[in-house]
């Protein structure tokens, strides 16, 4: 049997024991979708209005701030096993019905509107793709791409004297990863990059763009593949199918695409997780020495509370995460909780997200299907015949009208010029690159002398690009039309912007280089984790949700082993 | 549902030319009660004007005209735009961010919108940007958005470009009447689309009665 026939029979025999495995462990482990209504409503209200609700005086197993991907996965996972939980979460809970629609001005209140400032080189605009609000977080608008990391994001700075070592390998996060995927489910192609794995369903059938990617990748020689995505294709559950509506950033009102909302939340509620809503954490009390977090102060209906726990964990993303232990500053910590080094707040990383958009006059129809679709990583890992380090990966984008008038008015189209680009939408293809940034030092969150409704300072983000940045993108740029041009585009565009947000709180080796050890812990304060994005140190080319909640679920299994073993110290840990 | 009375055509500037028979609106019984409701109150009658004093509605309405270009003649219908920019800035309904060498978004209009007046004053002794005609107003236009990266009356022109255009795209292209301009069937749910791939088309999509036309080589025109 030749190499090629014998990988591909290992890949359908991969794929074949996942799809046709029975789903009772999946079940057992998080029962989520099967706690959805088999009505045709999208949310079971009985779960909320029964739900168990402590008293700010109880002294819980654990508060949570924050229930986006890292927060709603460490809820649902510390109340699965038997821990008393409380997730505060500045949003309200939302119904997929009533509260969301299927349109793009409509959905604006889906994202994180509070103000905040963005300075630097290359300021980063905040909002739509990357910041959310209410129970589910970003999951709840962002695309549902959700690609691994590659084992070599783990050793950038050994392998490439760039970026950061992560103190946990690739093989630590492989069963969460493929937890994950099992709970959320993941559609899409045997995957042949980074560790070659397959997926539990089936991919998709691809739209438009998608085709457009797939013929000018096959005529370039450059592997493609459909997936992988978060969005259910034949049931799970009491999820559906999707529809192929193509609204996913303003919400799934179908139930197919995976949120935390649906994925994570219904389950925690089951085993006994109260999410109080419009709640606003003020900051993380400790107690007067500063050696232990006691529980979060936090305002809800114009009244400030203080939730007592016996452990805290802050789960409010790469700007607001550092923001809320920066506003937490105490006699002990004077420059913010668990600052001492000053970290908090460092090393924050976007992706460079060149989009780049071909003209075929073929009608493309690009707002039909799961925007990302098609990607192809053959560019994800360092190539040493390129000048620069680490790479991207191309994904299909495919905007909306308001997005991409936003897009071509960017470009420098306004009047009658963008009305007729815009009577053009139909016609265009959109590729959208995601490029590994590099962390920085200086790339980070502070506090702002404005002030929010709260009367708490607001975050101000300052990013800057480093030469190697721009080398990355510039390649990706050239990759993209090279793309386009392949399957027949006949002009091509292409605008700058940026996409995800990690690190900010990285996890780290010692207090030195980061804020949380390996299992999530603050370096300072031993009962005090962050569980969300900010703790990555790199963040590869590849949409980070799923990493961010395959780091939750390894800690939460952490967590829950170590329980009984009482508060520990990860610097008492260390020695022999 | 009785068929609303909406037109099917982008009202002033362009002619429909590309989808003379489509209307998004033709859907509307297949779209879910939350949608059809947002949408459809979006065609109701807008509110008052609460944010811009007049000379900043006159200079407003202008600057939003030239940007979209519905510039047809007086008394034409068209998508109002100036009214949805100011009920956004009353509310303070921003995207989340401002950049750090701009006021926030409600005081960068204001200031914008003066130094525009100024700019009118400048070139044309004219009291106001709204008292030029549409060609005076373009150039003007032009000359910030030439300036890039470079200081405009104290901010950064390419700031003051996004900040426009940003507001202007997001009320324009929310309408019914722009949809049906670029071929767009709107919302979708619950019945999705059947028909996926490159040259498919649902029976309410209409097809392009002017593929060939394509938009290159005509930027920065206004």
């Amino acid at each position: 049997m030749s190499g090629p026939v014998r990988s591909r029979l290992r890949e359908a025999a991969g794929t074949l024991c996942l799809t046709a495995s029975p789903q009772r462990a999946i079940r057992e482990r998080n029962a989520s979708a099967w706690l959805l209504p088999e009505d045709g409503a999208r949310f079971d209200h009985r779960l909320v209005e029964g739900m168990r609700r402590f008293d700010d005086t109880d002294e819980v197993d654990l508060v949570v701030v924050g229930c986006g991907a890292g927060g709603a996965t460490l809820t649902q996972r510390m109340a699965h096993a038997g821990w008393s939980v409380v997730c505060l979460e500045a949003g309200p809970f939302w119904d997929p019905d009533t509260h969301w629609v299927s349109d793009e001005a409509g959905s604006h209140h889906l994202y994180w509107t509070e103000p905040r400032v963005i300075s630097g080189t290359d300021p980063v605009p905040m909002g739509s793709n990357n910041s959310g609000r209410g129970v589910g977080g970003s999951t709840v608008h962002f695309a549902g791409f959700v690609p691994r990391f590659h084992p070599s994001d783990f050793s950038t700075f050994t392998d490439d004297g760039v970026g950061a070592d992560w103190p946990i390998r690739y093989e630590d996060l492989r069963p969460s990863y493929e937890r994950i995927e099992q709970e959320l489910p993941v559609a899409g192609q045997y995957w042949p990059w980074g560790d070659p794995h397959p997926y539990p369903y089936a991919p998709h059938p691809v739209g438009g763009n998608g085709e457009i990617l797939l013929r000018g990748a096959a005529a370039l020689g450059i592997r493609a593949r459909v997936g992988p995505v978060a969005i259910t294709n034949g049931r799970f559950g009491n999820r559906p199918h999707c529809i192929y509506r193509g609204f996913c950033l303003q919400g799934c009102k179908v139930n197919a695409k995976a949120s935390t909302l649906i994925t994570h939340v219904p389950d925690a509620l089951a085993h006994g997780a109260e999410i109080r809503t419009q709640a606003m954490a003020v900051a993380v009390e400790t107690d007067a020495e500063g050696r232990r977090a006691i529980g979060v102060r936090y305002l809800r209906n114009g009244r400030e509370h203080l939730q007592r726990a016996r452990t805290v964990a802050v789960a409010g993303y790469s700007v607001e995460t550092p923001r809320l232990l920066l506003n937490s500053a105490n006699r002990r910590f004077p420059d913010g909780l668990c600052n001492d080094h000053d970290q908090v707040g460092r090393y924050l990383m976007v992706q460079g997200a060149p989009q780049t958009a071909g003209r075929f006059e073929e009608e493309i129809r690009a707002y039909k299907a799961p925007p990302p679709e098609v990607t192809s990583e053959d560019f994800y890992e360092t190539d040493p015949t390129n000048g620069f380090k680490r790479g991207y990966a191309i994904q299909t984008v495919s905007p909306l009208p308001i997005t991409w008038a936003e897009h071509v008015a960017a470009q420098g189209h306004w009047g009658h010029d963008l009305r007729r680009y815009m009577q053009d939408y139909i016609h265009w293809a959109t590729l959208g690159a995601l490029c590994e940034l590099l962390p920085q030092p200086g790339n980070r969150v502070t506090l702002s002398d404005e002030k929010d409704r709260h009367g708490l300072p607001v975050a101000d983000f300052s990013y800057s690009q480093c030469d190697n940045d721009r080398a990355v993108i510039r390649a990706a740029r050239a990759t993209m039309e090279r793309i386009l041009r392949a399957a027949g585009a006949t002009e091509v565009i292409t605008i700058e912007r940026y996409a995800h947000l990690v690190g900010g709180c990285r996890m780290a080796a010692g207090p030195e280089q980061g804020v949380v050890d390996a299992d999530l812990r603050t370096f300072a304060v031993p009962n005090l984790l962050i569980t969300d994005g900010s703790v990555l140190p790199t963040q590869g080319s590849a949409n980070p949700a799923l990493t961010i909640m395959a780091v939750v679920d390894r800690a939460a299994r952490r967590l829950a082993d170590g329980a009984r073993s009482g508060l520990r110290s990860p610097y008492e840990r260390s020695l022999p | 549902m009785r068929r609303l009375p909406t037109g099917r055509r982008v009202p002033s500037g362009e002619t429909g030319a590309r989808f003379p028979n489509f209307d998004a609106l033709d859907q509307v019984d297949a779209w879910d009660p939350a949608t059809a409701a947002t949408v459809v109150g979006r065609l109701a009658r807008q509110p008052d004007l609460r944010f811009f004093t007049p000379a900043e509605e006159a200079t407003a309405g202008a600057l939003l005209d030239r940007l979209l270009a519905q510039d047809g003649p007086p008394g034409e219908p068209k998508v109002p735009v100036l009214q949805m920019v100011d009920a956004r800035l009353a509310e303070a309904q921003t995207d989340g961010w401002r950049y750090h060498d701009m006021p926030e978004d409600g005081d960068a209009w204001r200031a914008t919108l003066a130094a525009l007046d100024r700019d009118a004053a400048d070139e044309y002794e004219a009291d106001s940007f709204a008292d030029l005609t549409c060609d005076r107003q373009k150039r003007l236009v032009r000359a910030v958005q030439d300036l890039h990266g470079k200081p405009w009356h104290g901010l950064p022109a390419a700031h003051v470009w996004s900040l426009w255009t940003r507001y202007a795209c997001t009320a324009f292209y929310a309408r019914p009447y722009a949809w049906n301009e670029i071929g767009f069937p709107g919302p979708a749910y619950p019945r999705g689309y059947a028909r996926l791939g490159i040259g498919l088309r649902e029976p309410f999509e209409e097809a392009d009665a002017d593929p060939t036309a394509d938009p290159a080589d005509r930027k920065g025109t206004g």
